[in-house]
This record gives structure tokens, sequence and C-alpha cells, in this order.
């Protein structure tokens, strides 16, 4: 970020920056839409500029709809293999949760294109997920179920020469839903080291993402295959215009919760990347109209979408009427307000700042970003992160420059009573079951001796109490050889000088906690969308959908 | 038998194993780091890692910190521990850069010690010299070399070590490799470890982990 931040070429956009205070917090974060600056259009965006080409290499499908597919990506430089597993899964085996065994339909991301060896290798592995283990030529590994919902219908439907029913389809958004996404060096496959030159997919979960919008167009080809299968001359394939509604389902627990959190660096990246781009925006003196025109068709989208969006939970349904309410109360301000002149899109922030929900002014931020590609989209550049650099700890800073950090930039932390039982009553922890990160409740649940270090507003408060008894004169390294308890809580605080945006300011081990909040911001990140949370710990969402598909959006390779 | 394991897995593992050995999460991060570190380049950094951790474990943590107003640094216990004198060592790398050598007085697993300086020099795009016995370890932002007898770099003992920061020189640099071969054995070893640290499943975390809704449709 901080070669970002030299070359900024809209120097106004300092004033229009959010305050960290602002931004990171749990409700707001929780409230994030996609922008233009996630990381599913930044993916699309390279293959359309680089001309990317696309092949599917291998079907090997039964008329049942079991084998195995090859599709490949051809860059300018190298070549990418999504390849798909489809099984016959019982019914009674099918969940989206992560204890599940088995699965509709399993997959690996591979580097270059697969031999036959390396396809029988990969299927003794990849169908076992978790239990099984890849090797450095794959980037990810990946497991989707069918929409039960939904798979019969569009099946049934299309093998008789029939469209499936639009409400039906719009009412779920995909075929099939990704239950968990490996990659980097994950169950063996290849580390991030391995892509971390590679432009195409240094960036922020480039390949996982390549791997889950190839998966979108197996999931509709097996839905057509086996439709034909059925139907023979009499099938259909999918309306183009109502395939394009069909995106990728994700079902998505606890376990990237805690992702955020240990990575603050890259969480600060993020989110200075996306103000930026978005002070960059409210600083521009006046609008064009062919921005304000686009801005205006990004909006109605916007409204159908949220047409679109539904939740059964009492939580997003409140969120879902708010941000309803404020598309409207939008309406209403864009009819009667300038939207060209006087700092346009900065009056019209200031006034959702009192008017809206958070929903409503954080989808305002992503409609606002729509216009200006050419002024925000090279901030995606900076959205990884040298995690190293963050790792270190500078000794010398005397006890007195660690105290002034947290004094300054801490009080989220300092003014929680964590001595009050709901201000700790949960504790996060890897489950045995699972090796997946969890959130228990410390009160009821055994296991709070293997606390995870997430606590992080309370270990903040613990470390300032103990700074309180030294004198200013000491280094922070003669401190924590003395403390070494409070080692991981100084590093964190010492990074907070140059990566401002890196620690969310909530209590994240309070009953009222969200986990789901924190799930938003970073599925957010992603490019998801049709939030759904199926608990407080628990969320659906839905992936490309209305993103072209890869013959459309790629000329076929040779 | 033999295990791949990635540097991902590498430095996540060896990270369990420390907190499960006893190591506060701010050291077990350093030991985690120095374990993959020194897989990276084909020595046996997990092995040497764990080795090291089970002779911590259920010991007085206290009596391996390096008392580091005497030279050399020496620990109450006797032997200092490599990753917490390294981690000190680390935290002074102002001083290193400034000239200054520090002396050691007995040190276990000296290799380990030299990754977990080596962590700085990378910060710092120098290089961190350490030397005991008749071998020498330079770690740079991006490599490490090896000078001298390799026999010695696996003592699990040592008299005194001496650190400091060294010319940008590029000796001879250790082929970096991104996947480590283990031996199962051991790999089932430093996996139990961690598994010390992981809670056990229980009615409510099966519970509060999944959907209140139905996960199936």
């Amino acid at each position: 970020m901080q070669d970002c931040a030299d070359n900024n070429p809209v120097p106004a956009a300092t004033g229009y920056r959010r305050p960290p205070e602002v931004v990171m917090r749990l409700a707001r974060m929780g409230s994030f839409h996609q922008t233009r600056l996630s990381f599913m259009r930044t993916l699309l965006r390279r293959l359309k500029k680089e001309d990317w080409k696309f092949k599917r290499n291998l079907w090997a499908i039964d008329e049942q709809g079991f084998g195995r597919a090859v599709y490949t990506v051809y860059g300018p430089e190298r070549t990418y293999s999504l390849v798909g597993f489809s099984h016959d899964l019982p019914d009674d085996m099918r969940s989206d949760r992560v204890i599940a065994t088995a699965w509709d339909a399993t997959f690996t991301l591979f580097d270059g294109i697969p031999s036959e060896a390396d396809l029988d290798r990969l299927e003794q592995n990849v169908p076992k997920q978790e239990a099984g283990r890849v090797s450095d030529s794959e980037l990810s590994l990946s497991r989707a179920n069918r929409s039960v919902r939904l798979w019969q219908h569009v099946i049934e439907s299309l093998s008789v020469g029939r469209q499936p029913d639009r409400d039906q389809l719009e009412a779920v958004g995909y075929l099939m839903r990704t239950t968990a996404v490996y990659g980097s060096g994950k169950f063996g496959a290849a580390d991030r080291l391995t892509i971390a030159e590679r432009p195409e997919v240094s960036g922020p979960f480039q390949a996982e993402l390549l791997s889950v919008w190839l998966t979108r167009a197996f999931s509709i080809d097996l839905v057509e295959h086996i439709a034909k299968a059925r139907g023979g001359d009499k099938a259909v394939t999918i309306d183009p215009e109502l395939r394009r509604r069909i995106g990728v389902g994700n079902s998505t627990g606890l376990g990237m919760a805690p992702f955020l959190i240990n990575h603050p660096a890259l969480l600060n990246n993020w989110m200075m990347a996306r103000e930026e781009a978005f002070a960059r925006v409210r600083s521009l003196p006046q609008a064009k109209p062919a921005a304000v025109e686009e801005f205006k068709q990004h909006f109605e989208r916007a409204r159908f979408n949220v047409s679109q969006w539904h939740s059964q939970h009492p939580i997003q349904i409140e969120k879902l009427k708010a941000l309803g309410a404020d598309l409207e109360q939008m309406a209403s301000y864009i009819e009667h307000e300038s939207l060209t002149d006087d700092h346009p899109w900065d009056r019209f922030y200031r006034w959702a700042e009192d008017s809206l929900s958070l929903e409503g002014q954080e989808q305002l931020l992503s409609l606002l970003l729509e216009p200006y590609g050419e002024l925000v989209d090279e901030l995606t550049q900076c959205m990884d992160a040298d995690e190293h650099l963050s790792f270190f700890i500078d000794g010398a800073m005397p006890v007195a420059g660690l105290r002034d950090i947290i004094e300054t930039r801490c009080q989220w932390a300092l003014r929680v009573d964590y001595e009050q039982p709901e201000n700790q009553s949960r504790f996060w922890y890897t489950s045995a079951e699972k090796l997946e990160p969890r959130v228990g409740e410390r009160f009821v649940e055994l296991g709070a001796e293997y606390e995870l270090p997430l606590a992080i507003g309370c270990d903040i408060k613990q470390l300032h109490s103990v700074l309180l008894d030294w004198d200013d004169g000491p280094t922070t390294a003669e401190f924590l050889l003395a403390h070494p308890e409070h080692r991981h809580t100084a590093r964190r605080v010492q990074n907070l000088a140059s990566y401002p945006y890196a620690e969310i300011q909530d209590n994240l081990i309070a009953a009222d906690m969200l986990p789901i909040d924190i799930l938003r911001c970073k599925l957010s990140f992603f490019g998801a969308t049709k939030f759904d949370p199926r608990s407080d710990r628990w969320v659906r969402i839905c992936m490309y959908q209305d993103a072209p598909f890869p013959p459309e959006l790629l000329a076929a390779a040779p | 038998m033999s295990y791949n394991l990635t540097l991902a897995e590498t430095e996540s593992y060896l990270r369990k194993v420390a907190r499960a050995c006893g190591l506060d999460w701010g050291i077990a991060e350093e030991a985690g780091k120095a374990a993959r570190w020194l897989a990276a380049f084909d020595l046996p950094g997990a092995e040497t890692m764990l080795t090291h951790l089970q002779h911590l474990k259920g010991k007085d943590y206290r009596s391996f910190i390096p008392n580091c107003s005497t030279e050399p640094w020496q620990a109450s216990g006797g032997l200092l521990c490599p990753i917490i004198t390294g981690a000190a060592l680390a935290d002074r790398s102002a001083q290193m850069l400034e000239g200054m050598e520090f002396k050691l007085g007995p040190t276990a697993y000296p290799l380990l010690l030299a990754a977990t300086v080596g962590q700085a020099a990378r910060c710092h795009q120098t290089v961190f010299k350490t030397a005991w016995a008749g071998v020498r370890v330079s770690c740079f932002e991006n490599g490490l070399s090896i000078e001298g007898n390799r026999d010695d770099l696996l003592l699990p003992e040592v008299d005194s070590v001496s650190c400091y920061q060294d010319d940008l020189v590029t000796p001879q640099q250790l082929p970096s490799t991104l996947a480590y071969v283990i031996d199962s054995k051991i790999f089932k070893h430093i996996n139990e470890l961690a598994f010390q640290i992981y809670v056990p499943a229980s009615d409510e975390s099966r519970a509060g982990a999944g959907a209140g809704l139905t996960d199936n449709d």
C-alpha cells in the first residue's frame, strides 16, 4: 500500500478518506457490498484485457452425470485447468457442513494441463478433499453440492424442451454451491510462494476464484448434459440471457472468519484500497453527464438485485428492509439533487451518512465507484501484502512509544470493561473434529485454555495495563523479554503505525459479536452477492451471478 | 515412508507444536517462521524444532530466557532456548545494524537461533550471520548460506554462539524448495502435538458451527 500512497495521483482524496474508527467497525463491515475492486471482477477484467483463451479439454461424463472434466484457460504465459469430478452422492449424505465427507462434485485447479496420469492421481485424492492429498501442481482444492431446490427442476424442464422457471431460478441463483475452496499450501497444494511472482494469480484469492468461475461453467454444462441424456432430441439448453442469472453458490461458516484477524496487513491493504477509491471519487469537484448516467444504470441494477435478494434470517430480513427503504430515499435524492456540480458525490455521501442505514451507505459507496474505473481500478494492485514485513518487531521502540500507539489508536480496545461476563463470553479455538476455527461460549463449553489469540481488544488492554507499570525509557525488546506473553499483541500494536486499517475495532469475544459480519466483509471483497445468513455464524452467498461465462468472455483456444 | 509438507503447513504445524509445548503465541509464531525458513532451504527445520520443543515441554520456560545484561548472554537454567533468544536478538537488530556483535553462552540447537534471527535480516534486507563451533550461517532477505563445517549444523548444544551483521556479499546460497519431505513418523509426532491445542467436539460446538436452518436445499 505504501507504493500506492506514494504514487497517489489524486492528492485531494486525502481529505475525504474515512478514518479507521469509522470503517473498521463490525456493523459497517457486515454491511459491505461487492465493488469493482472485488477480486472476482479484477480476475475477469484481467482475463479479458490479456486476451486469455478457453477450452474444455475433457468431458468424460456419463449419462447419469458422473465422471470427470477439464476446463483450461490459456494466458499469455501460463495455463490453468479446473479438474472436476462429478459423483453419485446419496441424498442423505449431502450436507454443506464442514463435517461432511462426500459431495456431489469435487475440484482442483491444476497448474498447467493435466496428463492422464495426473488425472488418475487426482481422482484418488480430490474426491476425499481434506482426507486426501494433492501436490504442488495443484493450486486449489474445493467441492460443491447441487442445489436440491433447483437441480431437478432445471433438468426436468430442459429435458422436455422447456426453459426453467425464471422465478425459481432467480430465487436460488445457482445450480451448485461450493462449501469450501482451499488454496495456499493447504492439504499439500502449492505454497503461495509458487504463484507470488505470477501477476495473473498473485493478487488475493485469484487462483481460488478462477476455480470458482470455471466451476460455474461446469455446473451449467453438467445440468445440460444430463437433460440431453434424458430428453434426447427434445432437450434444449438454457437460454443465454437466463443462463447469466445463474451464479455459483457458496456456503461459508466460521472457518473463514479468523482469516481477516490473522492477516492484519492484508486486511489493511484491502480496506485502504477501498477507502482510497471512495475518497478519490468523493474528491471530484464535478461529475460528467456520462458518469452520472452510468451511476444511474448501476443504481437501477442495485434496486433490482435487492428485490431478488432474499433471506430467512431475522437480522438480514431487517437489514434488507432498511436497504430497500434506503434505495427509495436515494432514488428521491437522485431525482431532486444535482449530481454534476459542487462535489456531487461527496455531498451525496454526506447526505447518506445522515439519512441511510449502514447497508445503504455501503451500497452507495459500491455504486459510486462504478463509473470511475480509470480512477480507481489501479488500486487493485495494492491489495496484496508482504506479510513478512509486518512480522518485524521494532525492539528499539521505547515502552512509552508502544503505550502511545495504544492510547492514540486503540481507544476502542481500552474503553471496554472485559471483566464483565458479556464482554468476554466467547473464545475462538480450533476444532479437533474438523481442524477448523470455531467460536465457543467461555462459560459453557470446555476448551478456553486452548484459546486462539483472536481476542485482540482484550489482549491490547491487558498489554496496556502492564505497560503502565513500566517507566518510559526501557525498550520494547526489554519489555518483551520480561513479558513474552505479550509478544503477539505488541507486534500487532506496532503494526498499527504503518497499517492503520489492520484491526477490527470491536470486541471479538463479546456476547453480541456476530461472526457473519466478518464473513460478509471478506466475501464482499471476493465479489459475493446475496448474503443470506443461516445463523449468526454461517452464511450463503452467490458468486459470479450475471458475469459472462468462459466462452462469452474468452476466445476459443485451438 | 515420507510425507510432503508444504511450507505453509510447516509453519502452521510448528507454531501449534510450540504452543502445545508451552510457548506463548508470539514466540510460537517465531518458531513456526523459523521452521518454515529452514525447510524452504531443505534443512530439517521441522524435525529440529520438534526435538527442541519437546525438550522444553513441561519445563520452566523462564529458565531458558537469556540474561542480556551479561556478556555472554546466559540462561539461568544453563542452556539458552534458541527461539526465545533468537527473538530477543531480532528485537535488537537495530544494535546489530550499528555493528554490535552479540555473544551467547551455552545454547541449544543454534541452527534454530540462526533462522529466528534470520527473519529480522529479511525485514532489514541485510545479512545476519550466526556462528558456532566450526560453522557460520548467513540469512539474507531471500536466502541462506552455510560456510564451514556442515557437520556442526545440527549440534544439539554448543558452548558459545556469536551473532552479527555482515556485509551484503552473497556466498553460495542454498537452493530453495516449496515442499519439504519429512519422515512420516516424525510428521505423525508433529501432528499429535499440534492436536493437543485443538478442542474436542462437543454437542455445543457442533450445534454452533452450522446452520440453524437446513443446509441441504
